[in-house]
Formats: C-alpha cells, sequence, structure tokens
C-alpha cells in the first residue's frame, strides 16, 4: 500500500536520512521505532510532502507521490497525524475535527464521521465547544487523532502519539490504535515506546541515525538482543 | 461639550471604519500570507480611479462599483501572487528571506503601479462629489450623508468577511493556514491556492477601500503611501495575524486620529508614528495580541 525506496534527506548539508526502504500492506499496523533524532519525523514529513527530498521515491496505492503536494496526498486517503498534536489552538474541539475533513471528499460526509468519532472517542462530544488548548494532553492527543481520521484514512501515520503522556493514557491510546486497524485502517505507528509498540504492531522497522538498522515482525524484535539492549534496558 | 466628544467619536468611528478595512486587507497578506505588502496603497489608489472612471466616464453609481472593484482587483491580487510572490516563496530558502524578498518586490511594484495610474489617469488630482449633503444628529452634530455611507459599507463588508471565514470551506481553510501552514496543509488545504486567495481578498478590500475613500477625498496616483503605513501601524496595533485584531484597531487609531486632529490637525499622522513606536518597544504583539 505505501512503498518508501531509497530516501536519502537532508537539512541543508547535514544527512538525516540515508536510503531508507520501508513497505507497508494493506491492513498492518506497522511501528517505526528509534531514539530521539534518529529521522522518524523527517521520514514522515517527506512521505507526506511536507518536506522535499534529496533522491528516492513513495509510491502509494501504487501510484507515485513524489511530485504531489501534503493536500493531494491527503486527498488520496493519507493521513499524517503530527508530533506535538499541532492543534489548531484558536478553534473549539469540534472545528478543530471539522478542519480534519477538510478534502473535498470528507467534507460532504462531516457529519456522518463526526459521529463514528464521537463513538471513537466520547470525551470529544463531551468537550465539543471547549477551545482545544484547554484539553488534557491526553485528550489533545485523541483530538489530533480524532482529527486525522475525519478525512477517512486507508492509511494513518501517527507520530509519537504516546510523548507526556501517563501511562494509563498511553495504554488507552494504544487500544484505540489496534481497534483503528481491526476497522481495517492501515497504521503506521511511530514511537519510542518500544515495548508497548511492538506489542500492538504485526511488523516493526527500526531507525538508527537515519538507516533502517533491524526490521522484522514484532515477535522476532522483541527477542531480538539489540532490541532489548538498545530500547528496553534489559 | 457633549457636542465635541460626540463630534471626535463620531470622525473618529467614520475614519476608522477605512483604516479597519485597509488593516484587514493587509492582515491577510501579511499575517497569513506573510508579503508585508508596500503597495496596499496603491490598490486603494487603483481602487478610487476605478470608481471614479466608472462614475466620471461611464455613469455608474459609485456604491455600485464596489461590484466592480471588488472582483477586478480580487482577480488582480490572486493573479499577482500566483505569478510572482508564489515563486519568490519557492525559491527563498527560509520564512525570513521570503519576507524580506517579497517585501522588495512589493516596493517595485508600488512604483509600478503608481506609473500605470499616471500613464491612465495623468499626474493630477481627481475628485467628483456625491451623496455630498450634511445629516444632522441630534444636539447639532452634522455630518455629510457619503462619510456616513462609507462607515455603513466598511462594517458591512468586514462582516461579510467575517462570516465568510467562520462558516465557509474556504474560509475555514485559510483560519487554519493563518494559524499554523504545515499543519493545515496535512489536513488536506492547499497552501498555494489559500495564499494567493488571502492576497487577492487583501487586494480586494484595499480595492474597496478605494472606492469608499473616493467618496469622500480627491485620489491621485501618490495618495497611497500614506494609507500602507496607517495600515501597518493598525496590524501591528490589533496584533499580527489577527483579522479581529486588525478590525477593532482600526476602528482604535481612527478614534485617536480623531482626537489629536481636534486639539492639533498638524499631529495626527505625528501621533500615530508615536503610537507605532511605544507599541513596538513596549508591547510588539499588538494590544489585542497573546
Ligand atoms: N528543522 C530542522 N533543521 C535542522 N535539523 C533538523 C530539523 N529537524 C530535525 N533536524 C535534525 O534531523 C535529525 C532527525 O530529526 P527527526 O526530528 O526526524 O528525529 P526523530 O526521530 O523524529 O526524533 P524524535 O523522536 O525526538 O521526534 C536530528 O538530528 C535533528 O536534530
Ligand atoms: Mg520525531
Amino acid at each position: 500500500m505505501l512503498k518508501v525506496e531509497n530516501i536519502q534527506a537532508f537539512y541543508g548539508k547535514i544527512q538525516v536520512l540515508r536510503d531508507v526502504n520501508l513497505d507497508i500492506n494493506q491492513g498492518e499496523l506497522v511501528a517505526l521505532v528509534g531514539a530521539n533524532g534518529a529521522g522518524k519525523t523527517t521520514l514522515l514529513n517527506t512521505i507526506s510532502g511536507l518536506m522535499p527530498k534529496a533522491s528516492g521515491s513513495v509510491k502509494f496505492l501504487e501510484k507515485s507521490i513524489d511530485n504531489l503536494l501534503p493536500s493531494q496526498i491527503v486527498e488520496m486517503g493519507f493521513s499524517h497525524i503530527p508530533e506535538g498534536r499541532k492543534l489548531f489552538s484558536g478553534m473549539s474541539v469540534r472545528e478543530n475535527l471539522e478542519m480534519g475533513a477538510y478534502p473535498k471528499r470528507a467534507w460532504k460526509k462531516r457529519e456522518e464521521t463526526l459521529r463514528e468519532i464521537y463513538n471513537l472517542f466520547p470525551i470529544l462530544e463531551e468537550r465539543s465547544a471547549q477551545f482545544a488548548s484547554t484539553l488534557s494532553g491526553g485528550q489533545q492527543q485523541m483530538l489530533a487523532m480524532g482529527r486525522g481520521l475525519m478525512s477517512k484514512p486507508r492509511l494513518c501515520a501517527i507520530d509519537e502519539p504516546s510523548n507526556g503522556l501517563a501511562p494509563m493514557a498511553v495504554l488507552e491510546l494504544f487500544k484505540i490504535i489496534s481497534s483503528l486497524r481491526d476497522q481495517g485502517v492501515t497504521v503506521l505507528l511511530i514511537e519510542q515506546n518500544v515495548k508497548q509498540t511492538l506489542e500492538i504492531a504485526d511488523r516493526a522497522y527500526v531507525l538508527e541515525n537515519g538507516r533502517v538498522v533491524l526490521e522484522g515482525s514484532s515477535g522476532e524484535l522483541l527477542e531480538s538482543d539489540h532490541i532489548r539492549k538498545a530500547y528496553m534496558g534489559l | 461639550m457633549i457636542e465635541t466628544i460626540l463630534n471626535v467619536v463620531v470622525d473618529g468611528l467614520l475614519i476608522g471604519g477605512i483604516y479597519a478595512l485597509i488593516a484587514v486587507g493587509l492582515s491577510l497578506q501579511y499575517g497569513v500570507a506573510k508579503v508585508l505588502n508596500i503597495a496596499h496603497g496603491e490598490f486603494i489608489m487603483l481602487g478610487g480611479f476605478i470608481t471614479w472612471t466608472s462614475y466620471k466616464v461611464f455613469g455608474i453609481n459609485p456604491l455600485l462599483s464596489v461590484a466592480i472593484c471588488g472582483p477586478l482587483i480580487f482577480v488582480l491580487g490572486f493573479v499577482l501572487h500566483l505569478a510572482l510572490f508564489k515563486r519568490i516563496r519557492m525559491t527563498s530558502e527560509t520564512e525570513g528571506a521570503f519576507e524580506g524578498n517579497s517585501m522588495l518586490a512589493c516596493f517595485g511594484l508600488m512604483f509600478i503601479i503608481q506609473n500605470v495610474a499616471i500613464l491612465i489617469w495623468g499626474a493630477g488630482i481627481k475628485g467628483y462629489s456625491y451623496l455630498g449633503f450634511p445629516v444632522s444628529f441630534g444636539g447639532g452634530a452634522v455630518f455629510p450623508a457619503n462619510r456616513l455611507t462609507t462607515l455603513a459599507v466598511a462594517v458591512i463588508i468586514c462582516i461579510v468577511f467575517y462570516l465568510f471565514l467562520s462558516r465557509s470551506h474556504m474560509g475555514k481553510g485559510i483560519r487554519a493556514a493563518a494559524q499554523d501552514p504545515d499543519t493545515a496543509q496535512l489536513v488536506g488545504v492547499d497552501i498555494n491556492r489559500v495564499l494567493a486567495l488571502c492576497f487577492g481578498f487583501g487586494a480586494l478590500m484595499a480595492g474597496l477601500a478605494g472606492t469608499l475613500v473616493s467618496m469622500c477625498y480627491k485620489v491621485e496616483p501618490t495618495m497611497g503611501l500614506e494609507y500602507t503605513i496607517i495600515a501597518i501601524i493598525v496590524v501591528v496595533l490589533g496584533g499580527m495575524g489577527s483579522i479581529l485584531g486588525s478590525f477593532l484597531g482600526g476602528i482604535l487609531l481612527g478614534l485617536i486620529g480623531s482626537l489629536v486632529s481636534h486639539i492639533e490637525p498638524g499631529l495626527t499622522l505625528a501621533s500615530f508614528y508615536l503610537i507605532f513606536m511605544i507599541l513596538l518597544l513596549v508591547k510588539p504583539t499588538g494590544i489585542f495580541g497573546k
């Protein structure tokens, strides 16, 4: 469904992605894990069209999306839920959700989709009139996810949703993320929280210094010495 | 005493409506599209001349030329953004570089528009009289009907635009892009289109302000700069990127100007600069900014 080939990316002269390959099949929950500064967010930005890449190619649904604008990529059904939530702070919870339905194809169905999102995150319906900035951290992440789902994506890429959340909130969020996969949404989950992420993912890629150093099924990776030493402190 | 106060306040509101309109326009161009449009006043001048021409040459009622001026200048702004500023944006390395480069381009644009206007209309002052009769308020306060009309039209335009921003699909996209361009793109907003729209709407407001200005004052090719400066001051006063702030800031500056000119007319513009400098030193985010 998503095929990333040989991506290289730079900030000025500094290379942050080196020959990255990624392949995600329909219906999978694939994780991309790695430490701070490994290049995870940069990779996602080059895929969703926010950042130019030096070379390499990205195919989504068998079509090249290399020269498309982010808005066109969203229109195709790719939703990028950014790191740090990035809510529209001057808008209410409901308005934030409606913004998520901005693509023409989703806009017509926004009332209907809004109901589904409220069912998935009941707290958002309770707080619908509140400004987004007045929500708790966990609620803000739910709003970011709800907004990302309002475009009715086929693939949803979520960048570090657990960042800054209490363990209980992380647990709840991860439950919802695995339920997305069960509802047929393909998920790319970017995380530093390696153990919990591998527990819900089907497969994972490990990114270090801009390179994919390991990939495999979650089961294999949970057994790997490198993962256990470097990421789980065992 | 009461009469004087009423005079100062109404006078301030009358000019404040125009300030609000031009500042909301600049706020869209600078706050959202990041183009500090030094040529903003030239669009006001164009609006004034187009209205003058349609009245004097074709006999079209100045109020009706809102419907001619608006679309015409909107298209001019929209196309200018796609042809010029979009390219500068793509070739500028950083946002700071874009702001600098686009401002320089506007500087050139200012001279080009002025010279084109001189070629078409000549360098002289043009004017017409329209709704010049007085309307009296109780207590002896009297105001010309054309100025009351301009205030009403300016407020209506701002309200219509506010509804457009808060209700329509396109308006919501503009608001999102104003708050966070990257995230707006991630939810599906075509940023190039929104930036061009914002520049076009900014030009449209300037053009309509020009129509209103021409109903009360004379127009000439070099009239723009003073309005540009006032628009910049109001945008800073109201807080960068805040459209409501620009509207309120415009009204406020109108009131201040009216009060100062009641005391000493020669000091009005000087008092605006003073406010501007104090603001930059004390509260650069503007009085309505966070
Ligand atoms: N805007 C930028 N300008 C310059 N360098 C940047 C920029 N953004 C990121 N970098 C650098 O690129 C590298 C990769 O950053 P990136 O944000 O992709 O990492 P990450 O894996 O997402 O990290 P984290 O888990 O902390 O979010 C880092 O070394 C970072 O310092
Ligand atoms: Mg990151």
